[in-house]
């Protein structure tokens, strides 16, 4: 009985919390790692970029909340993620085609690039700022739980309950999906055949045919839908803040490195290795342990191996265990 | 127009741009211009040195900018009576020990054969070394941080002059520059940016949490200021000979004292960039320096002809950051405080480099008038922005909600006029207002 | 440091921000293709008396003149250094032609990006980084067929049937195989696009002689098929005795000229550059 309820206290505070974080960290991760293998640059603006799309999404959601509109248990964000993706693209594009292509035909260097998307971070970080503020926005509805603690408790009779949150249950959902589209684009489609052509060696998709402002465009367009729902989806579990969205830069960043960057199947594995690292760390053991432990060797403290504030040290020393072991990260980068 | 004359005009040009804040606005809004100007100058030349002499991509500028004010508050406080009694031998030996446990392990990765006795002797020395150190660390934290939480609860300085603070803040950061350097440089590819980008929260991360090094968000108030050059406005207040010349000056006693005490601070900071910034032209005139640009421009070259490029790169990257710990450490004097809470990477970090970017990277003049020009925007675009949206919503009825979010926003104009100078900049001038020659 | 303030990288490798892996360096003479107009007669593909060089710089080809017709084997030869490359990528429009033409069956194409060459007929395989190392091999020849609409089924097929090898590692990723495999998928994903012509800058760089041997029975073969094949090769004698036409190039300007057999009883030649 106690190491069941050790595992259900373990599943309750580490195991869900990571795994919905880890999601959302893999779709951030997804986006950077696209841009990264395809047009060749980090992109500073992606949590920005997140930002925006998660803004656009609060917005119409409170839109949609005053014409009545609901969507039963699942709170009304979800009917709101199509324009906020759709809102995103269009930023992107803009972006893209006022800013980023004049140093394509330039063909710059990807470490200007990487300087020119400091300046996007600004302007993007400005405009969310400019239009919603700076301050916490809350904009989740519908059931709060799909099991709460006390049903569980009640259900199996066990002294720790079990809560997953609704938000929780629709970040897995919505990035399998959204995961298992992107992989199905990318290795089945024609498009998405031509994306990798072109990541892998440009000059000879050049001389195939692939054109490679097309391929920029796609790109532009999937890397807005990923960072729009991963912005959503942190924003219905966590809250909408714009500054955390560009603290998330540095986890996103590490999840994509560890995994190996450029590849996408890396940047899963990053998010969910950073997640659980993030979450295991600074979790206090004490209420596991204080089940599993013998009597005699109950911990007195709080057994929490660091603060959590100190969550982005954590991501910062996997990857460099990783750099250190594996230069290009766990599964071989560069290429999507 | 020669170089030199067009150079001297954008200076005239950004000069007059702060004497005219002085005569529109008011004079102590120019002077607080011109001090955090000459600070992010300090800053700028830090990151041109990295950056436009040897192509290295420091994230990071804040955590620097952060060490050199804590060197502030570790140096020129008055120590917590009790303090060290009560746990700061214990916390330093905590500290030994936990790095003791680090080098143990790095000498057991380098020596000892590899395979799984390695891994697991490793894993071994670091988990009974975190538990040692957490053992001896966390007794003596709570008992330091028990002292009069309310004003002190921290280890306290070493009370020390200010001055002295802000080459210790310059060596604190260069300290941290080096480990980060050595670890992220040695790898197998660079990967110096998203160490930077960590290393710079990490610091953050402890600066507010380890209330026991300098309370924490808890912030620390009442730092020394480096007398006499800079006195306090209430001593001068009452002093007959000061109130006698602000009278020949026309100016009022309170407001001669304020305007004076921001005058010393400027003249001291003037002396620290006119000194960094010759500094940083001999250096780079030197065969190092020369030796520096040539490793820059061909790297292969410089590697065959058997320069370590990697030792040259630490050594500048360390350089660097510790010009970003010294104009840090000016900034917390200035400050007369250090607030954890205010330290955000958009300001610190990239602002820097905003302006060593317009200004021109690769010159360490076109770094210092980057600097002056980006601040006095980043002050001014705020009352600018107010004003543009005033006149926007002037035939908006009172009261309407777009007026008032248009007019509450006006504030948040400033990081997008940022991002629009660099790209700007970036774009139609890339080599910045004044190109490295 | 560059002339171009937007490639000034000043050095930075930083690869937690920047992706060097398979970033274009080519540097075609036309970005956007030009007109094009008839020119009747001649042969099928011929770079005419061409002079010029990469952008601003140096004329490297002197009235250099390549030509192809159908059902040949044109091979260009030369000592290190002599244009032989260069003389290739002017006729794919990656040197900016300053005198002379490009014509392809019948149309001056000069003035035409390397795209817009591609589209036309001709079927390009560079020296190096000539596949798609991170896909299989079938996605590779899928990608030689990107600009057709149709149904290439066949043409893969046919590409199977030439190289059997590929048929078996379909499904393998192209940078997993060896020297020789992988110039055979070059090949391949050149021909899926059934080009009017094909031209392969040193397609036996770096392999065994056996599997050179191998390569150029292949690329008999795919002559035999009425496919005219522009070569530039490093193995003079080889690849002398299986060509119609052969070219000598010395410091980018045509030193001899005949078929194959020609070339090879030429003493001059022999002495010069077959080591006898």
């Amino acid at each position: 009985m106690d190491f069941l309820n050790a595992l259900v206290a373990l599943s309750n505070f580490v195991l869900v919390p990571a795994i919905a974080y880890g999601s959302q960290l893999a779709l951030g991760a997804l986006g950077v790692t696209l841009i990264y293998g395809i047009l060749r640059f980090s992109n500073f603006a992606h949590g920005d970029t997140m930002a925006f799309g998660a803004m656009i999404a609060v917005l119409v959601t409170w839109g949609l909340q005053a014409a009545g509109v609901s969507f039963g248990p699942l709170p009304t964000a979800l009917l709101a993620l199509p324009f906020a993706i759709l809102g995103c693209i269009v930023l992107v594009l803009i972006t893209d085609r006022l800013v980023y292509r004049f140093y394509r035909e330039q063909k710059a260097k990807p470490v200007i690039l990487v300087i020119v998307s400091m300046g996007v971070m600004f302007i993007m970080n400005g405009l969310v700022r400019f239009i919603i503020g700076p301050d916490d926005q809350r904009f989740s509805d519908g059931a709060r739980f799909i099991v709460s603690a006390r049903d569980f408790k009640a259900m199996t009779g066990l002294r720790e309950g079990l809560a997953i949150k609704t938000s929780q249950g629709i970040t897995v959902i919505v990035a399998v999906v959204a995961v298992a589209l992107l992989f199905w684009f990318l290795n089945k489609t024609r498009t998405g055949k031509s994306m990798r052509a072109y990541s892998d060696n440009e000059d000879l998709a050049l001389l195939s045919g692939i054109n490679p402002e097309r391929v920029v465009m796609i790109t532009w367009i999937i890397v807005a839908a990923l960072a729009t729902t991963a912005g959503v989806l942190y924003g219905l579990d966590k809250s909408f803040k714009p500054f955390v969205y560009f603290q998330l830069l540095l986890p996103i960043f590490a999840s994509a490195i560890v995994g190996g960057l450029g590849n996408p199947i890396g940047a899963i594995a990053g998010g969910f290795i950073i997640a659980f690292s993030e979450v295991t760390i600074t979790y206090a053991w004490k209420k596991v342990l204080t089940y599993v432990a013998p009597e005699s060797l109950e911990p007195s403290g709080l057994v929490q191996f660091l603060s959590t504030d100190y969550k982005f040290a954590v991501s910062f020393v996997i990857l460099l265990i990783v750099l250190l072991f594996k230069p290009t990260g766990l599964f071989k980068g560069k290429a999507v | 127009m020669t170089e030199t004359v067009k150079n001297t005009l954008l200076f005239v040009v950004v000069g007059s741009l702060i004497l005219l804040t002085g005569f529109t606005q008011s004079w102590n809004t120019a002077i607080l211009i011109l001090n955090m100007g000459l600070i992010s100058a300090i800053m700028s030349i830090g990151v041109n040195l990295q950056w436009g002499f040897a192509g290295l991509f420091n994230v990071g500028v804040m955590g620097f900018v952060a060490l050199g004010g804590l060197a502030v508050v570790l140096v020129s406080t008055p120590p917590t009576p009790g303090a060290w009694s009560a746990g700061g031998f214990g916390v330093i030996l905590a500290l030994l020990l936990g790095a003791a446990t680090v080098v143990a392990a790095v000498m057991v990765a380098q020596r000892m054969p590899k395979g799984r006795v390695q891994t697991f002797t490793i894993i071994g020395i670091l988990i009974v070394g975190f538990f040692v150190y957490r053992a001896i660390f966390d007794p003596n934290i709570a008992a330091i941080e028990a002292i009069d939480p309310a004003v002190a609860g921290n280890i306290g300085g070493l009370n020390l002059p200010v001055l002295i603070a802000w080459p210790a803040g310059g060596l604190l950061a260069a300290g941290a520059a080096w480990l980060i350097g050595k670890t992220a440089l040695g790898l197998r590819s660079d990967y110096l940016a998203i160490a930077t980008l960590g290393i710079a929260e990490i610091i953050i991360a402890i600066m507010k949490n380890e209330d026991w090094l300098a309370r924490g968000v808890k912030n620390v108030y009442g730092i020394p200021r480096p007398a006499p050059v800079v006195g306090y406005e209430v001593e001068l207040q009452q002093d007959p000979s000061f109130i006698a010349r602000a009278e020949w000056f026309g100016l009022d006693p309170v407001t001669a004292s304020t305007l004076s005490v921001k005058l010393g601070y400027s003249l001291l900071f003037v002396i620290v960039l006119l000194a960094l910034l010759w500094m940083a032209q001999m250096a780079l005139k030197s065969p190092w320096g020369r030796m520096m640009r040539a490793i820059r421009d061909n790297e292969v070259a410089a590697e065959a002809m058997g320069k370590d490029v990697t030792r040259r790169h630490l050594q500048i990257f360390v350089l660097g950051s510790a010009i970003c710990g010294i104009a840090g450490a000016m900034m917390t004097t200035l400050d007369g405080q250090l607030t954890p809470g205010t330290y955000n990477p958009l300001r610190f970090t990239f602002l820097v480099w905003v302006m060593v970017i317009v200004g021109g990277s690769g010159n360490n003049f076109g770094a210092v008038l980057g600097a002056f020009l980006i601040w006095f925007l980043w002050v001014q675009v705020e009352p600018i922005g107010l004003w543009l949206m005033n006149l926007i919503t002037a035939g908006m009825p009172d009261g309407s909600a777009l007026k008032s979010h248009l007019i509450d926003s006006a504030a948040h104009m400033r990081l997008f006029t940022m991002g629009l100078i660099l790209l700007i900049v970036l774009r139609f001038s890339p080599r910045g207002l004044i190109p490295e020659k | 440091m560059s002339d171009n303030p937007y490639q000034d990288d000043k050095g930075n490798k930083d690869a937690s921000i920047t992706n060097t892996h398979g970033v274009g360096t080519m540097t075609p003479a036309h970005r956007k293709s030009g007109e094009t107009h008839r020119v009747e007669g001649g042969p099928f593909l011929i770079g005419d008396t061409m002079t010029g060089g990469y952008g601003k710089g140096p004329d490297i080809l002197h009235d250099c003149t390549i030509a192809v017709d159908k059902g040949e084997i044109a091979v260009i030869v030369g000592p290190n250094g002599a244009g032989k490359s260069t003389a290739m990528k002017a006729v794919f429009g990656m040197l900016d032609v300053r005198q002379g033409s490009v014509r392809l069956d019948g149309e001056d194409i000069t003035n035409l990006s390397p795209q817009d060459r591609v589209q036309r007929g001709m079927g390009f395989v560079p020296q190096t980084s000539n596949i798609f190392t991170s896909m299989t091999v079938e996605e590779n020849l899928e990608m030689g067929a990107f600009i057709r609409r149709d149904d290439f089924s066949d043409t893969m097929e046919q590409v199977y049937d030439l190289f059997p090898i590929l048929r078996d590692k379909r499904n393998q990723a192209a940078g997993e195989l060896s020297g020789g495999q992988r110039q055979q998928v070059a090949v391949g994903r050149a021909l899926m696009t059934q080009p009017k012509v094909l031209m392969l800058d040193e397609p036996t760089a770096g392999v065994s002689p056996i599997v050179m041997d191998e390569l150029f029975d292949r690329i008999i073969e795919v002559s035999r098929t009425g496919l005219p094949i522009l070569m530039v090769e490093q193995n003079a004698r080889q690849a002398l005795e299986i060509a119609d036409k052969g070219y000598v190039l010395v410091q980018g300007r045509n030193a001899y000229t005949g078929t194959g057999k020609e070339l090879l009883a030429d003493p001059e030649v022999r002495k010069s550059f077959l080591g006898g």
